[in-house]
């Protein structure tokens, strides 16, 4: 049995590594560490562009958002996730995940933790690809395994092939944090919440008239054409018609783009977020354009303080920079 | 007690980790913790089965947000500070305190501080940090309360060990800060009340003579004055009576015209426990290097003044040889004059110039030196011989004695200090003093003990005082405005020091480098009643708040008992003798003194007030020399002479 260790400055994995060399001593170290895996992953989602039913009047363009920002945003949730090899047991990796996902609130200005933030480390391995005795020894660590074999259904070796796949399921099991928390706030709480990232992988998430989702990352865009060109085109505190984003495996919701900065000197896709809320109603369709001018002006007014030093200041607003802090200090 | 909920987390990184005597923690923005709070440590595992538990104080703070940069934030307001207000929320920001270890427990080993929760430290943690806990035990207790240490919630009094005050461990207090702010002679006034209230009866008794140097700051320790309910409350937390002094007792030397007294508790209400200090030839000739300027004196003259006090003073003397028939016994300055006078005629008319190998210059000189003693310190010193002295030998427990030098010359104010403090290492020597310690308290130590200049006896008296004075049960009380100007030496050997408002220019000297910035910081904007103490018990400097003395401010005495102005001879010796036998009036003076010198009446005058007779108009009647009345003189009836006898008719034929 060859098992090799990648030992990382993570905290829970050299207690892993410790409880491994206890369980068995002929295993050999390394402590080079390692990069996350997140970094070295590609994105599997090809970037794409997807047609939309614009639900708001007046068919696709671009809006100015009136009036003042408005305070109204009680808590923001976002999620982290973190994997890294731990060892390569006979050439397949096993990799140590961890997700977490946490709700700030926000009281005289202050951020502080709503409830107990999620927090989970698994290992993450295909089991077929493991001996018996080796399926044994990790299994005995105190840590769940999962078999990430199961769900991808690929029955290749290929290490890469197998690493990422661990990385899709600790994707997922991030987004199931997030949502867990999610719903958790709308079954407690009433006041609006700001997710990071979309709203409609949970229906029960994706009706609620408290949540809103802000999706930073544009790999799919919901527009073609001159519409696209509108989107491209929006200026700060202008945003899009509201439209409708289906999709089979989610709830639909009702969506916009919204340019937080000014985009001048910068991509198209700078300061440039796009909203989800809960799909209204079709009586309630005309007036999905008053909802999206308050809620962008929510929006709007979390513009300030910058989430800098982030790379993504730019769309990212600070209560989401917060929990990442946060996360990144729980974990 | 331990306090439930705990307000800040030790943290430690490589960049800043914790060591055994300093450590990092943080705490919630609205924490009570700042810069001279101490906080308690809960550690998390045992040491030698027990549970590590470290006490500190704060010694520097940081706070910062995780902006990377301030530019971010200009960035994020659009270059308006206006809309920073607006911002829908405040960014994350830390309070970072570091603590300076005041006790670890267990004592052995020593480790670095252990990550753990941070609580505010309440009376009994700060009891064992500040290990008072030794010296407070019931039975063996000699806490000496300083003040009130505040933080939070916690109101703890904090006290000094009477051992390591007052001796015989340590002793010694210095204190020092800026002038103006009511502090350090307050602080000494609070301490003595303290000490006087405080100090174990178990180690004997103990007095206090104070050196009123400037204004009118100890003029008026016996009168009660305001204090206000902040105040009262520390009182009562110290346990100390909220009283002016019950026993003082002021000395002070007449003004040159040796009739009013020189000091701002001149008022006749405040008279009856004012004694005039007056020193004759003897008590001055005993310090006479004091007074002569080392450069003036050389050997030779040091011989002369030698061979006087050895020879001539309060001896009989006579030398047939040079002053033929001649008696002398010198008991004053004007009978030493005299000495001198009749010496020096003596051998011009011979034409000798030397006399028992003092050479006449040399004589001269002296005789200069001397004589002009008596001109400088007019009022203390006095012609006629008498003294009017401290009550060495019969000093009484928890009593302060003052010796207002304020108005007098440098010079007269040095011999003051120089003759009561050897005079009090005397007779404490001798165990014969009344009392078993002595505090002295000398404002202005930069003045008296500089640390540059010349060696003065003043300045090695106190450097002396300082190294040895605990084992008598002598010990030195000091104030000044700037330490770094006193002799290292003597604030060296101070147990305790306290430190009041303090000057940037002093912080920034080298004696203060083992302060943190901000520790220094807060030295700097102290209060008025907040002073930061070490000890030697304590192992950081620690904060307190004392009360303002429950006593009449020397400004506000002033303006309420003016300094009487100078009055006739008669008056004075009305209010000199009337403390004694309230029966005297003006015209009884008047009538006894009407025909009479004055010198000869200020002679009598200091002759009653030494001996405090019974009777004192008979004793002063009898002080002033018998006036003959003249008497008519008769013209001798004429005799006829006789008759010359011719030069050349011896036989008168």
């Amino acid at each position: 049995m060859t098992v090799v260790l990648r030992a990382t400055m993570d905290q829970s994995l050299v207690a892993l590594q410790r409880q491994l060399r206890a369980l068995a001593p002929d295993i050999e170290l390394l402590t080079d560490g390692e990069q996350p895996l997140e970094r070295n992953t590609p994105d599997a989602r090809p970037p794409r562009l997807v047609g939309a039913e614009v639900i708001e009047g007046g068919g696709m363009r671009a809006r100015r958002v009136f009036g003042d920002p408005v305070v109204a945003f009680v808590a923001f949730l976002d999620g982290t996730q973190t994997s890294q090899v731990v060892a390569y047991v006979d050439g397949v990796p096993i990799v140590h995940g961890t997700v977490a996902a946490a709700v700030r609130i926000r009281r005289n200005r202050r951020l502080t933790t709503w409830q107990r933030p999620v927090v989970r480390r698994r290992l993450y391995g295909p089991r077929r690809a493991l001996s018996g005795e080796h399926e044994r020894v990790l299994s005995s660590l105190g840590i769940d395994l999962v078999d990430t074999a199961a769900a991808s259904g690929d029955a290749s070796s290929h290490p890469f092939i197998l690493r990422d796949q661990a990385v899709h399921r600790i994707q997922e099991d991030r987004e199931q944090a997030e949502r867990e928390l999610a719903e958790r706030w709308c079954h407690l709480e009433h006041e609006p919440l700001f997710i990071d990232g979309g709203i409609s992988g949970s229906e029960k998430v994706a009706v609620a008239a408290c949540t809103v989702g802000v999706v930073k990352s544009h790999r799919t865009l919901y527009a073609e054409g001159e519409a696209l060109q509108t989107i491209f085109a929006l200026r700060r505190a202008e945003r899009s018609s509201v439209f409708r984003v289906t999709s089979p495996k989610r709830i639909p919701v009702a969506s916009w783009y919204l340019r937080l900065r000014d985009p001048v000197g910068h991509d198209p896709m700078w300061g440039l977020v796009r909203v989800e809320i809960a799909n209204p109603a079709r009586i309630e369709e005309h007036d999905v354009g008053t909802r999206a001018d308050t809620v962008s002006r929510w929006i709007l007014a979390e513009a300030a303080p910058l989430a800098m030093p982030d790379a993504r200041w730019d769309k990212m607003v600070y209560g989401i920079r917060d929990c990442e802090e946060f996360l990144r200090a729980v974990t | 007690m331990t306090t439930v909920t705990p307000l800040g987390r030790v943290v430690a990184t490589e960049r800043r980790p914790n060591t055994p005597h300093e450590f990092h923690f943080w705490t919630g923005l609205d924490s009570p913790v700042g810069v001279g709070t101490i906080v308690r440590v809960e550690g998390k595992y045992t040491i030698n089965g027990q549970i590590t538990r470290v006490y500190g104080v704060v010694v520097e703070g940081f706070s910062y947000s995780d902006l990377q940069s301030p530019l971010h934030d200009v960035l994020g307001h659009d270059g308006s500070p206006s809309s920073a207000s607006l911002a829908s929320t405040e960014r994350a920001e830390i309070r970072l305190y570091t603590a300076a270890v005041l006790r670890q427990l267990p004592d052995e080993p020593l480790q670095p501080v252990p990550l753990g929760d941070v609580y505010l430290a309440d009376d009994a943690d700060i009891a064992v940090a500040l290990r008072m806990d030794g010296y407070l035990a019931e039975g063996a207790r000699t806490g000496i309360p300083i003040g009130v240490y505040h933080a939070g919630g916690t109101d703890a009094p904090i006290y000094l060990d009477a051992d390591f005050l007052i001796g015989p461990e340590a002793a010694h207090l210095n204190i020092t800060g800026v002038s103006g702010l009511a502090t350090k002679t307050s602080a000494i006034e609070w301490i003595l009340s303290s000490i006087f209230t405080h100090f174990p009866e178990k180690k004997g008794s103990v007095a206090a003579v104070c050196f009123n140097v400037k204004g009118p700051d100890l003029c008026f320790l016996d009168m009660e004055g305001e204090i206000d309910e902040r105040d009262r409350l520390l009182y009562d937390k110290c346990g100390v009576p909220q009283e002016p002094f019950e026993n003082v007792q002021y000395f002070a030397p007449y003004k040159s015209d040796g009739v009013s007294l020189n000091t701002l508790r001149s008022n006749e209400a405040l008279l009856h426990n004012v004694i005039p200090l007056t020193w004759g030839l003897r008590e001055v000739l005993q310090y006479a290097e004091v007074l002569l300027n080392k450069d003036d004196v050389d050997a030779k003259a040091d011989a002369l003044i030698d061979f006087i006090r050895e020879r001539i003073v309060d001896r009989d003397f006579s030398d047939e040889h040079m002053l033929p028939g001649k008696r002398y016994r010198v008991r004053s300055f004007a009978e030493l004059e005299q000495w001198f006078k009749d010496l020096l005629v003596a051998m011009e008319q011979r034409g000798n110039e030397s006399w028992r190998t003092h050479h006449i210059a040399t004589i001269r000189k002296v005789r200069n030196r001397l004589s002009n003693i008596s001109t400088r310190c007019a009022g203390l010193v006095t012609d006629d011989g008498n003294v009017g002295d401290l009550p060495f030998g019969s000093f009484q427990d928890r009593t302060v004695y003052v010796i207002d030098v304020a108005s007098l010359e440098e010079d007269a104010q040095d011999l003051v200090f120089a003759r009561i403090v050897t005079k009090l290492r005397e007779h404490l020597e001798k165990r014969d003093l009344g009392v078993k310690h002595v505090i002295v308290f000398v404002d202005e130590l930069n003045k008296y003990a500089p640390s540059d200049g010349q060696d003065t006896y003043v300045r090695k008296m106190l450097l002396d005082l300082a190294e040895r004075g605990r084992y008598l049960g002598l010990v030195l009380f000091s104030a000044q405005q700037f330490r770094s100007q006193v002799h290292r030496r003597v604030v060296g050997n101070s147990g305790t020091a306290l430190y009041g408002r303090m000057d940037a220019d002093e912080l920034a000297t080298p004696g203060y480098s083992v302060l943190s910035p901000a520790v220094k910081t807060k030295l700097a904007t102290l209060e008025k009643g907040q002073l930061m103490v070490r000890h030697p018990h304590f192992t950081q400097p620690i904060f307190v708040r004392f009360p303002r003395p429950a006593i009449l401010r020397g400004r506000d005495g002033a303006e309420r008992y003016p300094q009487t102005q100078d009055v006739t001879l008669e008056a004075a010796i009305l209010r000199a003798l009337r403390p004694l036998d309230a029966t005297i009036s003006l015209n009884w003076v008047k009538d006894i003194t009407d025909t009479h010198d004055r010198e000869d009446v200020i002679r009598a005058r200091n002759a009653t007030l030494l001996e405090r007779p019974a009777d004192v108009k008979r004793f002063f009647k009898s002080q002033l020399a018998r006036i003959v009345p003249p008497t008519a003189v008769s013209r001798p009836a004429l005799v006829t002479p006789l008759r010359t006898a011719p030069a050349d008719d011896p036989y008168g034929l």
